[in-house]
């Protein structure tokens, strides 16, 4: 098989789902029951954890697969707890978006990050409970920049 | 030449299996990129088997297959699950789907199972 050319593909769905995934996080920031954007949010992690996967993209698919197993629970809880797992999502795809970027760039895998997808997928685990604490300050950087992200257009 | 009709929401995964099995001579007769599809074209294609995604949108690959069934309850198909998906399959085989194929996808089991389950509707 050509892996250059699946990678391509990868690379150009991947921005694709990672764009729609934004708009919905967006959504469930007014909504945290939006039960479409819910939906959504867990097909596209879906998705890029099967293309990554099929490339051999361990750190991607780690992450995307945490994401996934984050919105399963969510699906079943009916909604987004709180504005703490909003901001974990949004560092979700916030850490996605650059690993695509990394393959774009470089076609070579991204570093992993087996902390985040650890705490994506440890449903049962608390967030730290300081507002100031490391990890609320990262997800709320994620946050802003998809947010920013949003409002440019997609080319 | 076994015809194949492919369902899957991702264009990578849609490709990826139109070679996969192309390069033993199927011919894909069709593809789907959600349930709804899936079902559509299943009516309209009469295919000797379907690849069938199970996260999709609109209509769930499980969904796709009881509307397969009831539209054909010899009908051929093959969901294409990933790890930790076991009970979703366990549901779609209840549905009537005839076997699985895991992501991502090794050339050869796809064949194999595809092979396999055409053998058995003979």
């Amino acid at each position: 098989m050509d892996m250059a050319k699946y990678r391509q593909v990868f690379i150009e769905e991947s921005t694709e789902h990672l764009a729609e995934m934004s708009s919905a996080l967006l959504g469930l920031e007014k909504n945290l029951a939006d039960g479409e954007a819910i939906d959504l949010i867990f097909r596209m992690a879906h998705s890029i954890k099967g293309m990554a996967a099929s490339l051999e993209y361990d750190s991607v698919t780690q992450v995307s697969h945490g994401l996934e197993d984050r919105m399963q629970e969510v699906r079943r809880e009916g909604c987004v707890a709180d504005p703490e797992e909003l901001a974990l999502l949004f560092r979700g795809l916030d850490r996605l978006e650059s690993m695509v970027d990394v393959i774009r760039s470089t076609g070579e895998m991204p570093p992993p990050d087996p902390a985040l997808a650890a705490v994506l997928t440890n449903c049962l685990d608390e967030p730290p409970s300081e507002s100031t604490s490391p990890e609320l300050a990262a997800t709320a950087s994620a946050q802003d920049a998809a947010k920013k992200k949003a409002q440019t257009p997609i080319q | 030449m076994a015809r194949v009709l492919v369902a899957d929401d991702a264009s990578f995964m849609r490709q990826m299996i139109r070679e996969i099995v192309e390069s033993e001579g199927f011919e894909v007769c069709g593809e789907a990129s959600d349930g709804v599809e899936a079902v559509d074209e299943f009516k309209r294609l009469q295919p000797d088997v379907v690849t069938m995604d199970i996260v999709m949108p609109r209509k769930s690959g499980i969904d796709a297959v009881r509307g397969i069934m009831a539209l054909d309850p010899s009908a051929c198909v093959v969901m294409c699950s990933a790890l930790g998906q076991e009970t979703l399959v366990t549901e779609a085989i209840q549905a009537g789907a005839k076997d699985f194929i895991v992501k991502p996808f090794k050339p050869d089991a796809v064949i194999e199972t595809l092979k396999k389950v055409l053998e058995k509707e003979d």
